[in-house]
């Protein structure tokens, strides 16, 4: 038994033959609807198939799957992070200062955004230790703290004479459907992927979010790991607004709503889809990137067949809601049957 | 120190009202016209508004969980009663009514679902969140209604003894009413003993899913009487009405000593809560301070409550 | 099952492929319009029309009017990219962000889509023919001459204006600030608030001042929509006529005003000229006329390629006929449009 971790994570005896299993599990059923859908949408409408849709579509899905993993890795830990916007803005718009202002080049400019946005994460992770208090309203919080003192500083002004590699890279385009943002993302998934089962700090991260106290009596410092956990989630949030930056070419203090809000929704659907337990200690990075491509394909194939542009919403929140009941029958159907929910 | 002092020293109210006091007492001197009667009448019509909604998400907080969609069931009452209005001629009273009827109805179904499912509370309300928004542009297309009968246009603008507005009264009412409902009615009781302690509540024979269904069917409504009320306030049904009540929604229940685990919130704690994000934002505009420091300015506050609330759960426990 | 991802993964690959060439065959010779605000806003209510009559008077193929869900840039950006993946092959696009739309406009223009920067500007150096809108900041410019006559000439102004990431908002500040200095002194401008072209923000804020400052304004400036919308009401309320006030664009709230005496004036601006114009244009460009290198362009500070779609003070005594001015000047613009910009082989 490692750490405390539930049996669920690894240590099944399943009922069922592994190919079987295998299709009842969460990342199957994403991986089956993305097809499907991409298949129906396809044939349905004359443009979603066309490459240059196809392209646009992978570059907005890349940014959607980051800011996923930004609320992914405290999901994991059993925390929230409300101020993945407000962070993800705030390092936009330190790139844009470093790199416009003062003029520095690229290789310094992005580790120094990205720098900040742990910064901020950390802070969060400190608050949220030294006060025990939920993250949840400490990160409501800060997300208020850091929007503000951010449009502050900035006098709410956008950088808009930054370095035409960045738009460049945002604009890019290999073999006519990818986008360097879409490699990007599926790069950090394989290392957050890496981190989870490879390290002894990604275990501790899964440990303390699958139960504390237990972790904690194994060995694991909770405290810092929280603090490393929310510092990561500010460097991914940081790594989203870059990409945001690439794709508009311009750092815009806007970029993410009224206090970073409209990342939110993204930062949830994306982890929930994938598997993700608010709880904590569960997590599938192949789960929230492949909820969150779900996502961002659903809704361009919705504006591809002309439903209004203004009810997309709702069809996203049903499609959230039947996905969270379907894992639920499907969780109780494999109790049922003696086998390990995965 | 005597008994009496100590209870109101301990109490949740004491702390935001000692800080309206101060606060209020330093902006009249620097500047007079705070108190004006204008001005009051403006602080009072944001407070009306606002104390209503922090009920809402209050409510929900008590029983121990969040309520991230009362933005949204507010907006889409909101233009509900506006629409019904404009479009079809209803007569005002009958378009609140069905406002508030579809505000109970939505919270209603949240209940059902959290309560059914066992699914986390967030997750459903973040999920009827969406829907709703999208119900709310899909209807409207993101165009406001602005044809709005002359009696709701005079609600919001009218006021009663001297600078008193008349939308103060509801939201009066709904402070009373949710005071009597957490310490005199049974339900309330139940309310409050869920987000206590779910399972020792169960034990003494509460029925939690009828007690969470309470809950979310009285924060939908609560949520769309203000979305009805910013629409007499605002004079037009604006679909973007809730978009900006999440923070407060939870600022000010806070700041009034609400714990967030639920079992534990206060009525007055958190009407004063909404007085000072009020008062505040005003002097900010008075002071001519920088307008984005409002933001700031309602983020610290939030921490600082809830440390000042940590604090005072070990230094007074059991007051 | 190995075997039946693999005959999916198949199917998949033939349908997206049988769909990209059904793309590519398609005949898009017709001109199909997409009309793009930035979000929505009752300022661009009258493209949708614009585009309905210019679709029926110069038979395009579509003139359609599509809104963002929010004003957001990523949420336009998007929807410009979907709608050019649908077919669209021409666009009027009023700018999310001055730079940050550039590089979606370049997108579309490198698909053969021509595009036209319509009512708010793009930074140059951008690949869309020109810009086509008010000149907004001639307009405020005017309205506070307009203001400060109404108020004989001296006193203290507050400037209420719209969103920060609308490219005209500081092309209306700079505006008003100019007209005020050429009083020398007489008239200052005491207050600025922006970013209220919403009626939330633009309520609480409106009444926030004029409940705290009212005694220190001899008049209002309102450079945008919503705010001349909460500011008539506020004088309304106010009722003594003693600060003067100049508005914009035709909301009726502000007609009604300026008829009962509480706002002196508008400024009207052209939206309707804007779409049935802008979609001509469109639609001759694609026919293969070429914009004129040297054509009587105004500069402005974000681009020197920019057309006057026109704007016109209304008074009380104009108020009643604001439609017909704006009709004639549509018409007149629309009779010189091709000669004076166009060259047509």
């Amino acid at each position: 038994m490692t750490l405390g971790l539930p049996e669920r994570a690894g240590t099944a005896r399943p009922a069922l033959p592994r190919a079987a299993s295998w299709l009842l599990t969460n990342e199957f059923g994403l991986l089956a609807l993305i097809v499907g859908f991409g298949v129906a949408f396809a044939l349905g409408t004359p443009g979603f198939g066309s490459p240059f849709n196809l392209f646009t579509l992978g570059r907005v899905m890349a940014i959607d799957i980051m800011i996923g993993f930004a609320m992914m890795v405290v999901i994991a830990t059993g925390g929230l992070n409300l101020s993945v916007g407000a962070i993800g803005v705030c390092s936009a718009m330190t790139f844009g200062c470093l790199s416009e202002r003062a003029g520095l080049p690229l290789a310094f400019a992005i580790p120094g955004a990205l720098a900040l946005g742990g910064c901020l994460g950390a802070l969060n992770g400190q608050l949220i230790v030294r006060s025990g208090l939920h993250s949840f309203i400490i990160t409501l919080a800060t997300m208020s703290v850091f929007f503000g003192v951010m449009v502050f500083v900035t006098r709410a002004e956008a950088f808009r004479a930054l370095p035409a590699a960045i738009s460049a890279f945002g604009k890019a385009r290999y073999f006519g459907y990818v986008s360097p943002l879409l490699i990007v993302s599926a790069g950090v998934g394989l290392s957050l992927a890496a981190l989870y089962r490879l390290t002894p700090l990604g275990r501790e991260m899964l440990a303390a979010g699958a139960s504390a106290p237990a972790a904690e009596l194994s060995g694991v410092r909770l405290g810092r790991t929280y603090v490393l956990c929310h510092l990561l989630s500010g460097v991914l949030a940081g790594i989203a607004a870059l990409m945001v930056v690439a794709r508009t070419g311009a750092a815009l203090p806007s970029m993410a709503g009224d206090l970073g809000q409209d990342w939110l929704l993204p930062a949830f659907l994306g982890p929930v889809l994938g598997g993700a337990a608010l709880a904590g200690g569960r997590v599938s990075v192949l789960g929230a990137f492949l909820g969150s491509a779900l996502v961002s394909e659903i809704t361009n194939g919705l504006l591809q067949f002309r439903v209004g542009e203004f009810w997309v919403q709702t069809y996203l929140g049903l499609l959230l809601l039947i996905a969270v009941l379907l894992d639920l029958g499907r969780r109780k159907f494999l109790a049922s049957i003696g086998s390990v929910a995965r | 120190m005597k008994p009496r002092l100590r209870l109101w020293l301990g109490a949740d109210w004491f702390g935001p009202l000692a800080i309206i006091l101060a606060a209020s007492i330093g902006i009249t001197i620097f500047d007079p016209s705070f108190l004006s009667p204008f001005n009051l009448q403006i602080l009072m019509l944001a407070t009306a508004v606002n104390v209503v909604v922090a009920m809402s998400q209050m409510i929900i907080i008590a029983v121990g969980q969040m309520n991230l969609a009362i933005g949204a069931i507010g907006g889409l009452a909101a233009i509900s009663f506006a629409g019904l209005m404009q479009v079809w001629s209803f007569p005002p009273a009958l378009a609140a009514a069905a406002a508030l009827a579809i505000g109970v109805t939505a919270g209603l179904l949240n209940g059902a679902l959290i309560a059914s499912t066992g699914i986390s509370a967030f997750i459903i309300t973040l999920a009827s969140l969406s829907v709703f928004k999208g119900a709310d542009l899909g209807i409207t297309r993101a165009q406001p209604f602005y044809n709005i009968p002359a009696e709701v246009k005079a609600l919001g603008d009218t006021t009663i003894l001297g600078p008193i507005p008349w939308l103060a009264l509801p939201a009066a009412l709904v402070v009373a009413g949710m005071w009597r409902l957490l310490n005199r009615q049974k339900v309330g009781r139940y309310i409050l003993a869920v987000g206590g302690n779910a399972s020792a509540a169960e034990l003494s024979g509460v029925s939690i899913s009828r007690t969470i269904l309470w809950a979310h069917g009285i924060s939908g409504f609560l949520a769309a009487l203000a979305g009805v009320m910013l629409v007499a306030r605002l004079q037009l049904g604006q679909p973007s009405i809730g978009d900006d009540w999440l923070i407060l929604s939870f600022a000010a229940p806070v700041i009034g000593g609400a714990a967030l685990s639920g079992g534990h919130v206060s009525v007055f704690g958190t009407l004063f809560g909404v007085v000072i994000v009020a008062v505040i934002t005003q002097a900010l505009v008075i002071f001519r301070i920088d307008p984005f420091f409002v933001q700031v300015v309602l983020g610290l506050l939030i921490l600082a409550a809830v440390g000042l609330n940590r604090m005072r759960e070990v230094r007074f426990a059991g007051a | 099952m190995l075997r039946s991802l693999k005959t999916i993964n198949m199917i998949a690959a033939a349908a997206l492929a049988l769909a990209a060439s059904a793309t590519a065959s398609q005949a898009a010779d017709a001109t199909k319009v997409a009309l793009v605000p930035g979000g929505p806003h009752p300022y661009f209510a009258a493209w949708e029309k614009a585009g309905q009559d210019g679709m029926k008077d110069f038979k395009l193929g579509a003139a359609d009017y599509r809104v963002p869900q929010k004003w957001e840039l990523g949420l336009q950006n998007s929807l410009l990219e979907s709608l050019l993946s649908q077919g669209y092959n021409a666009f009027l696009v009023f700018p999310g962000d001055p730079v940050g739309s550039n590089s979606t406009v370049q997108e579309l223009t490198e698909n053969g889509a021509p595009v036209i920067a319509t009512a708010g500007c793009l930074k140059e150096p951008t690949t869309a023919l020109f810009c086509f809108g008010t000149d907004t900041g001639n307009s405020a410019y005017l309205g506070t001459k307009e203001l400060i006559k109404a108020m004989g000439g001296k006193g203290r102004i507050a400037h209420f204006t719209g969103f920060l990431v609308d490219p005209n908002t500081q092309l209306r500040i700079d505006a008003v600030e100019k007209a005020a200095k050429e009083t020398n002194g007489a008239v200052t401008v005491v207050q600025v608030i922006a970013d209220i072209d919403a009626p939330g923000p633009a309520e609480e804020k409106i009444n926030a001042y004029l409940a705290a400052h009212a005694v220190d304004v001899d008049g209002l400036v309102t450079t945008a929509w919503v705010p001349a919308v909460v500011a008539s009401n506020a004088l309304r309320k106010i009722g003594d006529k003693r600060i003067k006030m100049v508005g914009i664009d035709h909301d009726e709230v502000v007609l009604k005003a300026i008829k009962d005496g509480f706002v002196n004036g508008t400024m009207l601006q052209n939206p309707y000229g804007q779409g049935y114009i802008g979609s001509y244009a469109l639609d001759r460009i694609r026919a293969g006329c070429k914009v004129k290198k040297d054509a009587p362009f105004k500069t402005i500070a974000l681009t020197n390629r920019f057309i006057d779609s026109g704007t016109v003070y209304a008074d009380k005594d104009a108020v009643d006929n604001y439609v017909g001015s704006m009709q004639s000047i549509t018409k007149k613009i629309f009779a010189e449009f091709e000669k004076t910009y166009l060259t047509c082989s």
